[in-house]
């Protein structure tokens, strides 16, 4: 027993524990137990995943805890990374807690709602450090189940709001069971093949499994693993469920779960199979770089703030597969160091993305508990009335923006190295492929930057749109707290990316087999010597405050006098809100550039007075950008499941006789089987 | 060769202009050559509007003086107001001239302009532009000539 195994074991009884209080505590004591026991939780995880990315490593072997199966945790440096990076989102989200659900013990306060938020934790940090294929898969669904729950706690709402929580709920667990049975089913024939379930199992004798069964798990798992991580076209359920939870909910998934279905595609197709053909990575890679463009897009013409947000995380999700990809297409193609550079990039994106979404869902929670709207076309002005949640808001969307000094530039810069340093290329593949990639990375990160200054112009800034903005206040100190720590996380990480540097070594050394090329960190910031690249945030940081004093110290000493005049509103009286830049103005440029792609649905209704058909009487507008993909993809599935509902009707029809003759039919066909076999 | 011969004669020639005017007087400040105009009609009859556009046409291009028209009052240097001020447009007028930065110069173009011209007691109309803000060059002619604001122009941007 070690550090590692102690502080799991520490966080999974803490969890249990805040479960079990949520349930038999009375509503006023909840949210603050539970908060209290996440953080802990929390806390407890990521210094697990710290020792263990410093190097040491955690076995433990529970013999009878599942049925038919051994639970195994084995935590290394790749489970330390995704220890620490769910821990700190746990914690950070516990205090958010306390001051988000409120007491009224209905809705995200409500009984069972409070007692999965720790059991979602717990589970979320049995996922990387579970050493046995049966460990991962009852983490993983209980995981699913415990998110699954989550998300459905607001369905009692009524009218439309309910009904929508409801229909994402249903998504959802279409979804992720769809994926976990995938998963499942990859796994095991894995496990089949090696003859035995361990982890250790596994990478000894995947090298000796035939290469159709090798291809036939990777892609299995990977679709199930990047359904979790929101890969288009896998996404449907991501903009539903992260719109519909609650706030803190959706901060937990989409900061830390998402991360686990990257977890899962490195554990499985670098560590366990030990990386594969061209084309696995190709294919993992190119469905990254479309669920980058397509996520930002949907995300930069999105108007309901946390739709927005989560397909911005469909985005990073796919930029953070699209640098797995190439870092298993590199070593394909012989450049271990430069595949190593891309995990770490990937890896590394991982982690900011984590500690930019947690606070931006903070912030976008606090604004729903405020306002009781995401609708950006009717917030507004909310600078002056939740400075602080404005404030947090402003830096976690420079850190998404992926702008320099914030975070997310740190780790999209080392992707973009990591592709440009692919010249000169190995093969034809790598030619096209890298330079693609790079162009996608910067498209990315450039409608990423419009995406976010919507977010923040049009939902904070000017003057409020609806009276519900006009009248909201700052969130609870609680609340502020939680956001003040996540927004010390994005700085630290934005400032200081040095303090990675070892860790990621570690966790990359033992996915790939090979340090990263020349990543060399410092407090100072990232170094690649071999390419004579370095970015340092802290000159950045330096030189951006120089010029912001010089600039005011210019103004004052050599300027005009100030004089406030009126705002110019060509003569007429003073604007009215409806004059606003709106979300929807703001990206309608973007809108029309795109118009191929999105196809936004554009419907005028004229409605004339029966007199007159030259006199208007009412007109009605309605814009809509549907998501094509889902349309087209998931609409032929749905209607096809639904006619095969139809007709099985027929065999439901209500006899207790048919029943029992369908269970003793299925019994003899698996008797049957056993005894041909 | 020919064309060699030209531009020979042009070097010769050297700069043809006309003198430059004198600069507007009272009080009227260094604008460095370059003279943002917005254009207010405070009540005209389009006279006025036709001779201003024609002063910015290719026959007089007003522009070749560093007289530019612009858009919105807070790009302005100076404002060039046609028409006596009607009831409807002096507080328009005033919003106009509070929204510019300062120095802001007024121009009050045509006879209505300075004076209300045919409009003076008029029902609708509120006053001469000096009435509503302050003037500091006026251009006579009812509508004075293009000849006439381009000098007038000239006059502020002192080229």
């Amino acid at each position: 027993m070690n550090l590692v195994v102690t502080g799991l074991g520490a966080a999974v009884s803490v969890s249990g524990v805040a479960a079990v209080a949520a349930v038999v505590l009375p509503p006023r004591w909840r949210p603050g137990v539970v908060g209290a026991g996440m953080t802990l939780a929390g806390c407890a995880g990521a210094v697990a995943g710290g020792w263990a990315l410093a190097g040491r490593t955690g076995h433990a072997v529970l013999p009878a805890l599942l049925p038919l199966g051994t639970a195994r945790i084995d935590v290394d440096a790749l489970s330390g990374w995704f220890l620490l990076l769910v821990g700190a989102v746990a914690a950070l989200v516990g205090v958010y807690t306390a001051g988000y659900v409120g007491r009224s013990g209905t809705g995200a306060s409500s009984r069972t709602a409070l007692a999965a938020l720790p059991l979602f934790v717990a589970a979320m940090l049995v996922v990387p450090a579970a050493g046995s294929v049966s460990t991962l898969l009852a983490a993983w669904e209980l995981m699913a189940l415990c998110s699954l729950l989550l998300v459905v706690a607001e369905h009692a709402h009524a009218g439309r709001r309910g009904a929508a929580v409801r229909a994402a709920g249903v998504w959802y667990a279409a979804m992720t069971q769809a994926g976990f049975v995938v998963i499942l089913l990859g796994l095991v024939w894995l496990a089949a093949a090696c003859g035995g379930e361990s982890f250790a199992a596994l990478r000894d004798a995947a090298a000796t499994v035939p290469g159709t069964v090798r291809s036939g798990v990777f892609v299995l798992t990977a679709a199930g693993f990047a359904a979790k991580a929101g890969m288009v076209p896998l996404h449907p359920w991501l903009p539903r469920a992260h719109a519909e939870a609650p706030g803190h909910v959706s901060a937990l998934m989409s900061a830390a779960m998402v991360s686990l279905g990257a977890y899962g595609i490195v554990r499985v197709g670098f560590d366990l199979l030990g990386g594969g053909p061209s084309w696995w990575w190709v294919l993992l890679a190119s469905g990254g770089a479309v669920s980058a463009l397509y996520g930002i897009l949907q995300a930069a013409v999105a108007v309901d703030l946390k739709k927005l947000l989560a397909f911005s995380t469909a985005e990073n999700t796919g930029l953070i597969l699209l640098a797995i990809g190439a870092g298993g297409l590199f070593a394909d193609v012989g450049q271990p160091a430069l595949a190593a550079l891309a995990v770490a990039a990937g890896l590394l994106h991982a982690l900011n993305h984590a500690a930019f979404k947690t606070l931006l869902f903070f912030a976008a929670g606090s604004v729903v508990h405020a306002t009781g709207s995401r609708d950006l076309d009717t917030l507004g002005g909310l600078s002056r009335r939740m400075p602080l949640t404005t404030a947090a808001f402003g830096v976690a969307a420079l850190c998404a923006a992926a702008l320099p000094p914030g975070n997310g530039f740190v780790s999209e810069w080392l992707l973009a190295q990591s592709l440009i340093h692919a010249l000169p290329p190995a093969s034809t593949l790598n030619a096209i492929a890298a330079p693609v990639a790079v162009g996608v990375v910067a498209l990315t990160a450039g409608i990423g930057v419009v995406t976010y200054v919507k977010a923040l112009g049009t939902g904070f800034l000017a003057r409020p749109r609806g009276a519900r903005a006009a009248g909201a206040r700052e969130a609870g100190p609680v609340m502020v707290i939680a956001m003040a720590l996540a927004a010390a996380g994005c700085v630290l990480l934005a400032v200081a990316p040095g303090l990675t540097t070892p860790g990621l070594a570690r966790t990359v050394t033992i996915a790939m087999g090979a340090p990263a090329r020349g990543l060399a960190g410092g407090t100072a910031g990232l170094a690649l010597p071999g390419v004579a690249a370095v970015y340092a945030p802290m000159l950045i940081v330096a030189g951006l405050v120089v010029l912001g004093v010089g600039v005011a110290v210019v103004v004052r000493l050599v300027g005009r006098p100030r004089r406030r005049a009126i705002a110019w509103g060509c003569g007429n009286g003073p604007q009215s809100e409806r004059t606003e830049y709106t979300a929807t103005s703001f990206a309608e440029p973007l809108e029309r550039i795109f118009d191929d792609v999105l196809r936004p649905e554009h419907d005028v209704d004229v409605t004339h007075y029966a007199e007159s058909a030259y006199i208007v009487e009412r007109v009605r507008f309605r814009r809509r950008v549907p998501d094509r993909v889902e349309a087209h993809l998931y609409g032929p599935v749905r209607a096809a499941a639904d006619r095969a509902g139809r007709a099985a009707r027929v065999l439901a029809a209500g006899s207790v006789h048919h029943y029992l003759a369908y269970g003793l039919v299925a019994l003899l066909i698996v008797l049957v089987a056993g005894v041909i076999r | 060769m020919a064309r060699l011969g030209l531009i020979s004669r042009i070097r010769r020639t050297g700069r043809l202009a006309e003198a430059v005017p004198e600069r507007a007087g009272g009080g009227v400040p260094d604008l460095g050559g370059s003279v943002q105009v917005r254009h207010v009609d405070a009540g005209s009859c389009n006279g006025c509007e036709i001779e201003i556009g024609q002063a910015f046409s290719p026959v007089y291009d007003a522009e070749r003086y560093g007289v530019r028209q612009v858009a919105s009052p807070r790009h302005a240097d100076a404002l060039v107001v046609t028409g006596p001020v009607t009831r409807n447009m002096a507080g328009a007028l005033r919003k106009t001239y509070e929204a510019a930065p300062r120095p802001c110069l007024v121009v009050a173009l045509g006879d209505c302009a300075r004076n209300c011209g045919v409009f003076a007691e008029g029902y609708g109309v509120a006053g001469a532009v000096s009435d509503v803000v302050p003037v500091d060059v006026e251009v006579p002619g009812c509508p004075p000539p293009p000849g006439e604001i381009v000098a007038a122009l000239r006059g502020l941007s002192g080229r």
